[in-house]
Parts: C-alpha cells; sequence; structure tokens
C-alpha cells in the first residue's frame, strides 16, 4: 500500500464493543479517499482516532515518513496532519480571525499573511473577521473549521462531514474546494454520508459499515444510484 | 476629603481582589473547575513575603518589598504547580465537583500548615512603598495604597494584553473552549493548563504580599479571600476575564463603601445577600454573555 | 484468635454482625469508658449525623451544598436558646432544632437548587456565612464571639447521651438505607446521573432534590443540638467554615453514599486529634492529605473498601433464579389525543436547527422521522418533550400545551421518549434502570414487584436475558434497548424514540421493529427518529423528512422514499446536479 496517510490494522472500541474494526486504508498525496457509511458505521471514530483523540489499537499509522502510533494528538498535527471535525467546533468566543489563526506555529508577520490568505480564499468569512464564530451561520462555520484546519498546511487533511447542516448549493461549494485543496498535493480523507456528492470529488471510496469495510475501490466505479450501495448506506 | 481617600482605598483593595479573582478565573477556564484553595495561596503569598523578609532580615539583607515581589510570585507559581499537581492532574478525567473537593482539602492542607509552622498570630508584611502619606492636592494617600494600585493594575494589564493580543492567550482561550480540539490543532493544551495555574498562583501570592502590609497576614484569612474571588467571578459571568476583573472592583467599593456608611459587619452581610439575590435574578450574572450552546 | 482474623470474620459474615459488634462496643464504652472517652464518642455520634445527612445532599442528590456546616450551628443555636430560655420545653429541643434547619434550608432550597453546581455551592456557601454573620453579631440573642454557656441536655450526659446519640443515628441510618433499599435507590441514582432521563419518566428531580435537601438540613440541625447538649456551650465557631469543610472531609474519607460511610468518617474525623496525638497540632493536615488522597484514589471512600474486602472474602450468592417476569399491572395513560406543531422554531447561536417546523401525529398512529446528520432531528425531539424550550410556534398534545412546559410535566402527560446516547445509570443492572419507570405509580410498587415486570419488558424486547447485567457492560445497541423497555414500563401514550435502530445487528433491528409494531397495534403512538429507512419502514406508515431544520416530505413511506427532494437530502442525488 502507498500513500502519505497510511493506516493498518487500526481498531476502535467502546467498553467491549468494537467500533473500528481492523481498518486499512491509505491517502495518496492529492487524492481524496472518501469514506462512505451510514450513522454509527464507525466513520468519525476511524478518524479521532486517526487524529488521536479516541484510544486505539493499530498496527501501522504513518504519515509520509513519520511515524504517527503512540504520539499525542499535539504531535500528529506538528507532523501535518489537519482535522476538520463532526459538528465543526469551532472555538466559539474567539473571533473567526482568532480562529484561523490560533493554531498555526509562525511569527506574526508570517501568521498574519496566512490568515489574509485565507480570508481571501473564504470571502465570506472575510467580512466577519472580527465577529464572535459563535454568531456565524452553519455553512460559516464549516468555511472557517476549513480555513482554520489549512491554514496549518497541512499534508494529510482529514474532514467529518463537512456537508452536515448545509444548504446544497453551500455543501457544492465546499466540496469544490476540497477538490482545489487535494489537486494543491494535500492527501484528503473525507467522511461522508453524503455519498452522491462525495464521489463526485473523490478519487477512491472506501464503504464502512459495522467498523470494518465493506468494499473499497475507484470512486468512478461506484454509482451512488447503485442500490447496493444505498441500501449500505441507509442502513 | 474623605471621599477621595474612600475612594484610593477602595481601589487598592480592588486591584488586589482582581489579582486574586483573575487568577481563579484563568484556573477555572483552564480546568474547567473551581479552585477552592485559591484564597489560601492569597494566604500563603502573605506568608512568603513576612518569611521571607525575616530572613533576610536575619542575614542581614534589608531587600525594599519591590525587590520581594518577584521572590514571593516564584514561590506562590510553585505552589499554584503543586495544585495542578495534586488537586488537578490526578482527576482532570473526572467530574469538576471531584477537583472542587481534592481542593477544598488542599486549603484545609495549607492553612493548617501555616498554623503549624507560621503561627496562628497575625503579621506585617513589609511595605511596598515606605514613607509618610503624600499630600495631593491638600489630601493625604497613604503610600502603600497607591503602590498598590499600580503594581497590581499593572499585572493585571499586563495578563489581559496577554490573553488577548498574543498567540499564547488565544490558545489558553482556545483550550478553554475545547481543549481536544485544541489539541488536534497542535496547541500543547496540558502545559498552558498547568501554566494557568502556575500564572494563577503567582497572581495570588502578589495579592497576598501587597495586602499583607495593610491587613496582616494570619493563617485563617484564606477563605475570606477565595470567596470574593468567587462572587467575582459568578457575578462577572463565569469564566469572563473582563467580567471578574469588574466584578472584583465592584465587591471592594461595595465593602468599602458599605463599611464607611454601617459598618463592616453589615457590609459582609450585604455583599452575600446581594450575592444571592443576583444569582437569583440573573443566573449567568451580571455581565455574562450566554454564548450559543450548541454552535 | 488475632484481632487480623476477628477482622475477616466481622468483614465477612454482612452487616448483622457488624451491628453486633457497633452494639457490643458502644455497651462496653457506656459501662467501661471514661467520661472524656464517652464525651469524644458522642460527639463523633453527632458528627455522624451530620454526616448522614450530607449525604443524602451531597452524595445522593449530588448538591454540592456549603452550607450542611451553616445549617449544623443554627441547630446547635436553636437548642442552645430553647435549653437557656424555654426551659419547661426541653424535650422539644431536639425536633424544635431539627425543624429550624429544615425551614431555612427550605426556604434555600426553593430559591438556590435550580443553580448550576458552582452557583449552587456559592450560595450555599452565601447562606452559611450569614449563618456565621449573625451568630457572631446579634450579640443580645446569641451572645456575639462569647457564645452562650449552661445549656442543659435532653438527658443526662455521659452513657445516656452517648445512647441517644447513637440510637438517633441508628434510627436514622437505618431509615435512610430502607428507602435506598427499595425503589427510591435506583431513582435517586437515575435523578443524579441522567436527570434528563428522570424526568422523561415524569420523575420532578428538581423536587427530589429539594427533598434531600431538605432531610439533609433536618440532620444537620439535629446533629448540632446534640452537640451544644453534650458541649454546653456554643460559640459562632459551631457555625463556621471548619465545620463544613470537616464534615465534607469526612464524607469524602468515610464514603458519600454509604450509611456505614458516615458513622466511619465521623469517628476518624472526631478522634484524629487523639489518635494522631504524635503528629502534635499537625494532625489536621495529615487529615487533609488522607481526604486528598481518598478523592484520588478511593473516591467512594472507605466504606467502598470495606465492601470490597468483605466481597473479596465471601463472594455474594448470586440468586440461582431470576424473579419471573411480571405482566404490567397497570392501565395506559388516558389517550390524551393528537400531537400537533405548529411553525416550530429553535436557533443555537446562528445555527438555526428547527425552521418551521409543521406536522401532526394521529393517536395509535406511527411516524418515522429521517434527515441527514445535522437537520434537527434530535433537537425536534428535545423540543416535544421540553428537554429544550423552543423560540417560536406552538406544540400540542390533545388538548394540552407542550411549549414551555417542564419536560417531567410533559412526561405525566404520557409521553416517553428515550435518547441518543441512552441515559443509563453504568453501575445499575438493566432491571433496575427500567424498574425505575414505576416511580410515579400509585400505589408506588416495592423494588422486587417493580423488577419484575422490568424483566416482562426487557423480554418482550428479547433483551431478558440482560436483566441482571450492568448497563454498562452492555453494547450501546443493548443499552439503546433497555431504554427502550424503560420508556414501555412508563405506559406511554406517545412514545418518542430518538435512533433506537443505531448500533443493533440487522437481524435485532428487525425484531426490534416487530416489538414496536405490536406496540402501535395496543394503541401507543410513536414518534421514530432513525437513520435506516428499511427499519422505519417496518415499524411505521408514514415519513417525515427533515433538512436544515425544515420539513421537506411529509406522507406514506414509499412516497417519501421517492421523492427527490428527499433523495437529494438524504443521498445527495441531485438529478439537475447530475445532469451538469
Amino acid at each position: 500500500m502507498t500513500g502519505v496517510l497510511r493506516i493498518e490494522g487500526l481498531s476502535v472500541s467502546y467498553g467491549g464493543a468494537l467500533a473500528v474494526d481492523n481498518v486499512a486504508l491509505a491517502v495518496p498525496a492529492g487524492r481524496i479517499v472518501a469514506l462512505l457509511g451510514a450513522n454509527g458505521a464507525g466513520k468519525s471514530s476511524l478518524l479521532q482516532a486517526v487524529v488521536g483523540l479516541v484510544p486505539s489499537t493499530v498496527r501501522q499509522l504513518s504519515l509520509g515518513d513519520t511515524d504517527l502510533a503512540g504520539l499525542s494528538p499535539e504531535r500528529r498535527a506538528d507532523a501535518g496532519l489537519s482535522y476538520v471535525p463532526e459538528g465543526r467546533r469551532v472555538f466559539p468566543g474567539l473571533t473567526v480571525r482568532e480562529n484561523i489563526e490560533v493554531g498555526m506555529d509562525a511569527g506574526a508577520a508570517e501568521r498574519g499573511a496566512r490568515v489574509a490568505g485565507m480570508l481571501a480564499l473564504f470571502p465570506d468569512l472575510a467580512d466577519k473577521a472580527s465577529e464572535r464564530a459563535w454568531r456565524l451561520s452553519g455553512g460559516q462555520q464549516q468555511m472557517l473549521a476549513i480555513a482554520r484546519a489549512l491554514v496549518r498546511r497541512p499534508r494529510a487533511l482529514l474532514l467529518d462531514e463537512p456537508s452536515l447542516g448545509l444548504a446544497p448549493r453551500v455543501a457544492q461549494d465546499v466540496f469544490h474546494r476540497l477538490r482545489a485543496i487535494a489537486d494543491d498535493g494535500v492527501a484528503v480523507l473525507l467522511a461522508e454520508q453524503n455519498a452522491a456528492r462525495a464521489l463526485a470529488i473523490a478519487d477512491e471510496a472506501v464503504v464502512l459499515a459495522h467498523g470494518s469495510i465493506l468494499l473499497s475501490g475507484a470512486a468512478a466505479r461506484l454509482s451512488p444510484d447503485d442500490p447496493v450501495l444505498t441500501g449500505l448506506l441507509a442502513g | 476629603m474623605v471621599t477621595a481617600q474612600l475612594l484610593v482605598n477602595a481601589l487598592a483593595l480592588g486591584a488586589a481582589y482582581a489579582l486574586v479573582a483573575l487568577g481563579f478565573v484563568l484556573v477555572l477556564n483552564a480546568a474547567g473547575a473551581v479552585n477552592f484553595a485559591q484564597g489560601d495561596m492569597v494566604m500563603l503569598g502573605g506568608v512568603a513575603a513576612v518569611t521571607l523578609s525575616g530572613l533576610l532580615t536575619l542575614a542581614g539583607v534589608r531587600l525594599p518589598g519591590v525587590v520581594l515581589l518577584p521572590l514571593v510570585v516564584v514561590v506562590s507559581g510553585l505552589v499554584g504547580l503543586l495544585v495542578a499537581a495534586l488537586g488537578f492532574w490526578p482527576l482532570r478525567d473526572r467530574p469538576p465537583a471531584a477537583m472542587f473537593v481534592a481542593t477544598i482539602a488542599l486549603a484545609a492542607v495549607f492553612e493548617q500548615s501555616a498554623m503549624a509552622f507560621f503561627g496562628p498570630e497575625p503579621r506585617t508584611a513589609p511595605a511596598l512603598w515606605e514613607g509618610a502619606a503624600l499630600m495631593i492636592g491638600g489630601v493625604a494617600f497613604g503610600r502603600q495604597p497607591l503602590a498598590l494600585i499600580l503594581v497590581a493594575g499593572l499585572c493585571v494589564a499586563g495578563v489581559y494584553l496577554l490573553l488577548e493580543r498574543t498567540q499564547t492567550g488565544r490558545r489558553f482561550r482556545a483550550v478553554a473552549q475545547d481543549r481536544d480540539m485544541a489539541r488536534a490543532l497542535g496547541i500543547r493544551a496540558a502545559r498552558l493548563v498547568v501554566g494557568a495555574f502556575a500564572l494563577g498562583g503567582g497572581l495570588a501570592g502578589l495579592a497576598g504580599a501587597l495586602l499583607g502590609h495593610q491587613f496582616f497576614v494570619h493563617a485563617g484569612q484564606g477563605p475570606a479571600y477565595m470567596v470574593k474571588a468567587y462572587i467575582a467571578a459568578a457575578i462577572g459571568g463565569w469564566g469572563s476575564v473582563p467580567g471578574a476583573l469588574l466584578g472584583a472592583l465592584l465587591i471592594a467599593l461595595f465593602e468599602t463603601l458599605v463599611s464607611a456608611a454601617l459598618s463592616a459587619v453589615w457590609a459582609q452581610a450585604l455583599l452575600y445577600l446581594t450575592l444571592l439575590i443576583i444569582l437569583l435574578w440573573r443566573p449567568q450574572g451580571l455581565f455574562g454573555e450566554a454564548i450559543g450552546q450548541r454552535a | 484468635m488475632k484481632p487480623g482474623s476477628t477482622l475477616r470474620i466481622l468483614l465477612a459474615q454482612g452487616p448483622a454482625p457488624a451491628l453486633a459488634a457497633a452494639g457490643a462496643a458502644l455497651a462496653w464504652l457506656a459501662l467501661a469508658g471514661d467520661s472524656y472517652t464517652i464525651r469524644l464518642a458522642t460527639l463523633a455520634g453527632a458528627q455522624a449525623l451530620l454526616v448522614l445527612g450530607y449525604q443524602l445532599v451531597f452524595g445522593h442528590a449530588g448538591a454540592l451544598s456549603l452550607a450542611q456546616g451553616g445549617l449544623f450551628g443554627l441547630g446547635a443555636y436553636v437548642a442552645a436558646l430553647l435549653s437557656l430560655h424555654v426551659p419547661w420545653a426541653m424535650a422539644l429541643t431536639l425536633p424544635a432544632a431539627a425543624l429550624a434547619a429544615m425551614l431555612v434550608a427550605a426556604m434555600v432550597g426553593v430559591a438556590v437548587l435550580r443553580l448550576q453546581t458552582h452557583y449552587f455551592a456559592l450560595a450555599t456557601l452565601a447562606v452559611a456565612q450569614l449563618i456565621h454573620l449573625a451568630a457572631v453579631n446579634l450579640e443580645t440573642l446569641t451572645g456575639g464571639a462569647n457564645g452562650l454557656a449552661g445549656i442543659l441536655p435532653v438527658v443526662p450526659r455521659g452513657w445516656p447521651m452517648l445512647l441517644l446519640v447513637w440510637g438517633l443515628f441508628g434510627a436514622a441510618g437505618w431509615m435512610v438505607a430502607r428507602v435506598l433499599a427499595g425503589l427510591a435507590g435506583p431513582v435517586l441514582d437515575l435523578a443524579r446521573e441522567h436527570p434528563q432521563a428522570a424526568q422523561s419518566l415524569g420523575i420532578d428531580v428538581a423536587a427530589l432534590r429539594f427533598s434531600a435537601f431538605v432531610a439533609g438540613a433536618g440532620l444537620a440541625g439535629l446533629a448540632g443540638a446534640l452537640h451544644a447538649q453534650v458541649v454546653g456551650v456554643v460559640s459562632p465557631d459551631v457555625a463556621d467554615m471548619p465545620v463544613m469543610i470537616g464534615c465534607l472531609i469526612a464524607t469524602v474519607i468515610g464514603g458519600r453514599r454509604a450509611v456505614l460511610g458516615a458513622a466511619l468518617g465521623a469517628i476518624l474525623l472526631t478522634h484524629a486529634p487523639e489518635w494522631f496525638r504524635f503528629l502534635e497540632n499537625r494532625h489536621l493536615i495529615a487529615f487533609g492529605l488522607l481526604a486528598l488522597a481518598m478523592v484520588i484514589v478511593a473516591p467512594d471512600g472507605l466504606a467502598a473498601l470495606v465492601t470490597d474486602a468483605r466481597r473479596r472474602l465471601r463472594p455474594p450468592v448470586t440468586p440461582t433464579s431470576a424473579p419471573a417476569p411480571q405482566p404490567p399491572t397497570v392501565a395506559r395513560a388516558a389517550a390524551p389525543g393528537t400531537l400537533r406543531l405548529e411553525s416550530v422554531g429553535k436557533s443555537f447561536g446562528g445555527v438555526r436547527a428547527l425552521d418551521g417546523v409543521s406536522f401532526e401525529v394521529a393517536p395509535a398512529e406511527a411516524v418515522g422521522v429521517i434527515g441527514p446528520n445535522g437537520s434537527g432531528k434530535t433537537t425536534l425531539v428535545n423540543v416535544v418533550t421540553g428537554i429544550i424550550a423552543a423560540d417560536a410556534g406552538r406544540i400540542s398534545l390533545g388538548s394540552e400545551t407542550l411549549r414551555d412546559r417542564a419536560a417531567y410535566a410533559i412526561a405525566r402527560l404520557g409521553v416517553s421518549r428515550t435518547f441518543q446516547q441512552a441515559q443509563l445509570v453504568a453501575a445499575a443492572p438493566a432491571e433496575d434502570a427500567v424498574a425505575a419507570a414505576a416511580w410515579r405509580r400509585s400505589p408506588r410498587p416495592s423494588l422486587p414487584a417493580a423488577r419484575a415486570e422490568a424483566s416482562h419488558w426487557l423480554a418482550r424486547l428479547d433483551a431478558g436475558s440482560d436483566a441482571a447485567r450492568p448497563c454498562g457492560a452492555l453494547p450501546a445497541g443493548r443499552r439503546r434497548l433497555v431504554e427502550v423497555a424503560r420508556a414501555l414500563m412508563a405506559r406511554p401514550h406517545l412514545l418518542v424514540l430518538d435512533e433506537p435502530g443505531a448500533g443493533l445487528s440487522r437481524s435485532e433491528r428487525a425484531a426490534l421493529a416487530r416489538h414496536l409494531r405490536a406496540v402501535c397495534a395496543e394503541g401507543t403512538t410513536l414518534l421514530i427518529i432513525d437513520h435506516d429507512i428499511d427499519f422505519l419502514a417496518a415499524c411505521t406508515n408514514r415519513l417525515i423528512c427533515l433538512d436544515r431544520g425544515q420539513v421537506v416530505a411529509d406522507g406514506p413511506v414509499e412516497a417519501v422514499r421517492r421523492d427527490p427532494r428527499v433523495r437529494l437530502a438524504w443521498f445527495g442525488i441531485d438529478h439537475e446536479e447530475g445532469a451538469a
């Protein structure tokens, strides 16, 4: 298996119940891998385990040459992992600008320039740069969560249900941007329930059910209309 | 001009309370729980000031209060680290009530230790700025209150700027709002939380040393300071730094004015009654801004 | 016989020998103890009553009150004043002191019990400080800092007082233990750890907390009065902070819930200066450090250590046969009519979770709600069941308005629910979790009767084998079934289920759908939220699809399934987009 982000034999259990069961996947640089599955299939747990926020057992977990297994979430982030969590989780009391700036390890001038870059990339946020984040709409908060992750110039970007609660047009916009981000050389792992939208931009897809991989392959080979797939995703 | 002197005294007391409340809120935000030992950390600051100056005098060194303060702050910062190590770190995954109870026990340990090793009798900490009262516009002002306002004001302003204007401060606020998410962004959350305890300890110790000249230092005074900080945080809006600072100033003003008009006892009784009324009328505090429960 | 083996036997034989030993120790003390020893043991008994009361407030109701010490002081002063000014009413001093403390607690509790943990602690601290200030400053009444002397005891000091104090503790402890051994035990645990779930069973959690707070205050007042009578003098010290701190520390060391813990903590606290005399004036430092260590390593206190040791020496006998499941004996609540939502809205900050939602559910109808994550489904459940208040619109059930009604009051109209994250006390066996639903019945059944009915409901959902297992040990899907059983045992008219099928296997889900069908056929209205359309198709006839807080489709299952707006919201299949 090749790829910038490599996961092998990853399992997560909560109180004896396996939420993720021996999952292996790889995300190459510049590619989007869509992680599909119904609610409760284990997508969020898988992502949180990779980020290091839930304990897991893993045979191999690496980003480029860096072994991530056993590292704290902070060190994984330093190694080039960025995370856009489910429910966005922007820092509600920080302003939009502060939310973007807070995760950067750089001098003040460099930080300012990179924040300005992000605000240029997300014009919706530029108008609200000094607003507290909790006042933003759901779509704006999602953009902010992505900007906050992206500004750290990650090698791999993990997103958990970024279309959650967004209007179709806004969701479409978010997904187009993800394609552009991947085209800049970032490895993108995208957990989504909205299969059609994810498949439209993904290079590969992995379908998760009850914590294990049910099928995987090139995104183009999977049709969102496929009754097998819709059946799986719904149940 | 009695009122001008009164106001300066109120401001001096408020500045010292603000130091205590600031440390209290910093720890509250970082650990998500009340540090009941904050008041006894103030007391230990006073004890440290008295003891250090005593030791130095014995050694034949006579340092002015201003030079002593940084030493007291360092010692108190270490006490803050001790509180973090015993009262917070082992309980970080438990409900906030666990840290509350643990710090109550720690407060009792601090108080009893001071009682045993320092003695129960009140003592006076060295003055920050000695000398006769200053005459300004025909009104006499004590030097200590003025020095207190200056030092405490500078420290509060410094911490406030640190929080609002620096990357460290931003990170600290991010950790207070969502610790896990902050960690996923590479922010060293544990370091910031422990740092908050050290800073909170340092601020408490500073307040203890500053107040110890005017109001004496004695082993049993801790709870009173803790209650003031607690009230300041509650009426200021739980976790709000400017709210707590304003709350501290209001408490001092209230105490000073009511004491002057009625008596110290009435000042205390009315303070508690007012607190109860505020809590029932506005449970989010006087200046609390209700942040959406779910972003 | 070595003392060690005596201890082993005491531990192994359960409460009866322990009680006998305690009685023997008391008798020996009363007969042979010197006056100093007796006095100390009597004070320990008063302290034990104080701690027992604090266990009700802090341990059982989960309210971190800092007023317990102040109420103790209040009781002491009331006893002192009565004994000095109304000597003919000596017999009434103890009840009067307890009542005075309860009265103050009732007045305070009405106002402050709804505050959150840290505000509640502060408010109760303020009350305690006010009591202390009054003791110091109302000199004509309290004697000021000097206090009052010459307080007479109701029975002579010495062994009669010793037996009275420990007798009262024994009686109070027996009553508390008896109440907790019944249905109140699991109900209090649920109300403390998952207040929302308790409310969903019609339990008025606030009233329960209030009762515990007032009862705890009564014991504090009684303890204070006994203390004053033993010592013969009161001073403001009896109402000061150290009393509260000592009570809290004794509770933490002894254990916050077990009656035995109250006695152990109090004896240790009272005798520490005696037993740790070699530490001179440093015994309180050691005591504080001990409390800190207990919080960290043994949060359930000495009582739990004793219980564990006993369990290790003599494992409890597992009952060979579980009680036979009993079908319910009560009828369901009268049908209140149609559930009606009109333009209901709810926002969190800038996010509109519900935006003009309107629909109706007729009695005995089964309706499924679908929608992508974040579309507002759980908010809908929370708004209907009163867990959160809607910002706009009308919600009614028959002729009753639900909006702005308390969650427990909605539950009492015959509305039951389950939660997305099952809200069950981890340590409680499944049958106890379900049995809690019988709390509101009149007459209230005994715990065994409620357990037997609980087994019936669990068995009905094919979860009978889980009845005796602690909820925390069950997988997530099985925990949900326990919640469904609990909701069914409440005999609801309207049952609202939040993702009951998540975490279950395909066959378990099919079985659950069958059971829900049967429940509906018996006349219960169902509103079921789930992601699995096949599951919903199996147990409902009608689907409502939410997207971004709005109803985008509402109709028969097959029609909604084919609705293009639903496919867009749900699968992201947008034909216009697909063509592009």
